[in-house]
């Protein structure tokens, strides 16, 4: 279906109820010119390697795809090298070797080369480090608009937030499991959790 | 190159320039519009669809680029990762202030200008607002009252489409809406708190929007996407490339040229008229000339200043249509920065669906039926609300198949009322030529002097206990007053620098937005702001555009121009 077709469709619908997903499709044509995701630019294939299994521990496949499926690693991988400053590249990359060698003075293996129990192991650590790296900032100001102050920091919480962010804004992460829509079509103000629109199968 | 002539030149294609656009060319005038930046075509530039996937840094913006290339318009919350082309380039575009006193100025130059970036409420002003300066000593009167413009409101709310809830409030008077959106549950929660905490005095309704719940003028209803400020292919929200232009488009009698960088307006001592307007063409950076018997400045607060300002001649050194001395004086901007957030528990079972281009407004309550303590007029405070999303699962040590799911399940509702402020008309707040900066096509620029006043910041610290009172009243946990100290520029309603007035000696323009000085010459941006009131002003500079533009061809008509 043409553009000019769903518009004039959409002129002739007053009360729209629900967007069907060959309009999406159409309108969505229209702005598909953004570019995809490139080759690792900064990560070792040893460390894409540490980042990609860290993430899918963190947001495992489940009945939804996880976060390597839908490849976590590369996003962060874009971000270490073209968005963080200096300071925050070289911090994250210093954090990912101490998860080496965390995993090397424990269990004298890197953390790739771990099993699942011993990663878990690691990660349940850092996670207690995270938290009282917050803890410790518990009387630090607050931010804007009173925001919480948070352990920017702090590796893991830098790990996380790029891999929640990563997986969730994915394709996948977007409509399969939180089973969000780019066009709604309506707005119902307070219904049920489970009246929400059903999974997308793509 | 030799001059064009036109019935009338429109300097500006934003809010107000679409309008006197549509109102000039609909009146049969054959109408040039100038416009500094680039055409704009839906089809290809508006942005609303893309997907989070679909972005490089996912939303994250493209932080070098923007530190480096758009430091002051990436502050604002409208400026994403899509349609960071809507805001200018600050390294092309200059300005200057004093030390310790800053001043953001997001400017959006292309056809349309900030109407498509604009937050879209909409509320008319009330005689509460007119008659302040008279009440209390302060500046000047305002030329008009609440009956010259509310015909004018219903002309502009008929062709935009609001949609809203009528309420009754005098100070607040209510137009004619298309049906409001839906509140979602935690704004029904805090609406029937305030209902019986506050007897009435403050009330929360959904904001009115010029954004389409219905099909309204050939233009769709919203279908709920969410970032408008990104443009929209269904023509649901209202800005100049939206509706006026094309409608002006229609009369067959609109020209317009994008790239045209107005430099400066030309005064002939002879007819004590403007009798052209120099143009640098933006991308040639050639110098034009066009001629009109009629002009209409639309340029936005600021740059309209800056064109006077920078329009100097032997009868006017200080500016044009400056015999009063006040153009460029008087800025105002509304103040925000204060207000409250909490959590509401309960109703975790339920959620919202789609995304709703709108917030929830408590109309102004203080110093409206009587004086109270503290400082003088008053604020609205917008309510935003919604449930805690994945991003919660950030500082949580979690991990795993049930951390997955937990936290793609929306948490608890949350709550923030922030508040817009009125700023109090102050001559020292001004602007002026800076001869040592110009722009990227050798025009100066301006220095900013402005700050906020004692009354201003008393009205913000009101806003962070009022928020937290209504909070704690709907029972929210974990309330959190805030007073950030977002600088004048911050809510972009800019406005002041040519304000209008009843006398020649004190103001810039007359009842009708026209020069004192200069009778060829309105200017209808939000720079004739006598005051500013506490609400969203787009909708009073489009009332008073049109209103303006009625005259203005009248006059024309009649030989007085």
């Amino acid at each position: 279906m043409d553009r000019r077709k769903v518009l004039k469709l959409l002129l002739a619908s007053s009360g729209l109820t629900a967007m069907p997903a060959e309009w999406v499709a159409a309108f969505r044509s229209v702005h598909a010119d953004l570019g995809s995701a490139s080759a690792p630019r900064i990560l070792t294939p040893r460390q894409d390697a540490t980042v990609g299994a860290m993430a899918e521990l963190i947001l495992p496949q489940t009945d939804t795809p996880g976060a390597k499926a839908v490849r976590v690693n590369e996003f962060i991988d874009h971000i270490v090298a073209d968005w963080y400053s200096d300071q925050d590249r070289v911090r994250f990359l210093a954090g990912l070797a101490d998860v080496d060698a965390r995993t090397q003075g424990l269990f004298k293996k890197d953390f790739v080369d771990a099993s699942a129990e011993q990663q878990s192991e690691i990660l349940r650590a850092l996670g207690e480090e995270m938290a009282q790296a917050r803890e410790a900032l518990a009387t630090a100001p607050r931010g804007y608009r009173g925001a919480d102050p948070e352990p920017d920091d702090n590796f893991y919480f830098m790990f996380r937030q790029l891999t929640l962010t990563g997986y969730f804004t994915s394709e996948a992460g977007f409509t399969q499991q939180l089973r969000e829509e780019i066009i709604p079509g309506r707005f119902d103000g307070c219904i049920p959790f489970e009246a929400r629109t059903p999974s997308k199968s793509s | 190159m030799a001059a064009t002539k036109f019935d009338a030149i429109v300097v500006g294609s934003g809010m107000t320039g679409g309008w006197a656009a549509k109102e000039l060319t609909e009146k049969g005038l054959h109408t040039l519009v100038l416009e500094a930046g680039r055409p704009i075509v839906p089809e290809k530039d508006y942005v609303e669809h893309v997907a989070p996937w679909e972005m490089p840094f996912r939303g994250m913006r493209d932080r070098k680029k923007l530190l480096q290339d758009q430091p002051i318009q990436s502050l604002c919350y409208a400026c994403e990762e899509t349609n960071a082309q809507f805001f200018v380039k600050d390294t092309e575009h200059p300005y200057t202030t004093e030390p310790g006193k800053p001043f953001r100025w997001i400017r959006g130059r292309q056809v349309g200008g900030r109407s498509i970036l604009w937050g879209r409420q909409s509320y008319r002003w009330s005689d509460l607002d007119f008659t302040a300066n008279l009440r209390e000593g302060i500046a000047v009167d305002w030329p008009i009252r609440y009956a010259d413009l509310a015909p004018w409101y219903d002309y502009v709310e008929d062709f935009i489409g609001i949609s809203g809830e009528a309420l009754g409030l005098a100070q607040l008077p209510d137009g004619k809406f298309l049906p409001p959106m839906a509140m979602n549950c935690a704004e029904l929660a805090v609406k029937q708190a305030m209902a019986k905490h506050f007897g009435g005095e403050r009330v929360l309704t959904i904001g009115r929007v010029a954004v389409l719940t219905e099909t309204h003028r050939g233009r769709a209803a919203c279908h709920y996407c969410g970032p408008c400020h990104r443009g929209c292919i269904t023509l649901s929200y209202f800005s100049s490339v939206n509706a006026t232009l094309p409608a002006a488009e229609k009369t067959g009698r609109l020209t317009l040229r994008p790239f045209s960088t107005v430099d400066s307006l030309i005064f002939d001592s002879n007819t004590r008229r403007i009798s052209g307007v120099r143009v640098i063409d933006s991308q040639t950076k050639a110098a034009l000339e066009f001629q009109a018997p009629l002009i209409f400045l639309c340029a936005s607060t600021l740059e309209s200043a800056r064109i006077l300002l920078n329009s100097t001649s032997p009868e006017f050194p200080s500016g044009l249509a400056n015999s009063s001395g006040e153009l460029g004086h008087n800025l105002m901007d509304h103040i925000k920065g204060g207000g409250a957030k909490g959590i509401l528990p309960g109703q975790e079972n339920r959620r919202s669906f789609g995304n709703r281009p709108n917030i929830a407004y408590v109309p102004r309550f203080r110093n409206v039926k009587e004086k109270q303590a503290g400082f003088l007029r008053g604020y609205g405070l917008q309510g935003e609300a919604d449930q805690e999303g994945w991003d919660r699962g950030t500082i949580s040590p979690a991990f795993g198949a049930d951390f997955k799911n937990a936290i793609s399940r929306p948490g608890h509702w949350q709550f923030t009322f922030s508040g817009y402020g009125e700023c109090l008309p102050n001559h020292n707040n001004f602007v002026e030529i800076d001869k040592n900066t110009v722009d990227a096509w050798g025009i100066p620029s301006l220095k900013i002097h402005c700050a906020f006043g004692e009354n201003e910041l008393a009205i913000r610290k009101d806003m962070a206990i009022v928020g937290a009172e209504m909070l704690a009243a709907a029972g929210a946990i974990s309330i959190q007053p805030f007073q950030d100290d977002d600088p004048p520029g911050f809510s972009v309603h800019e406005m002041g620098t040519a304000r209008m007035g009843r006398d020649p000696k004190t103001s810039v323009l007359n009842a009708w937005n026209q020069a004192h000085d200069i009778k060829n010459l309105f200017i209808t941006d939000g720079s004739c702001m006598t005051s500013s009131g506490c609400v969203n002003p787009s909708l009073t500079y489009m009332a008073l555009t049109a209103r303006a533009c009625d005259y203005a061809v009248d006059q024309l008509k009649r030989g007085e121009l």
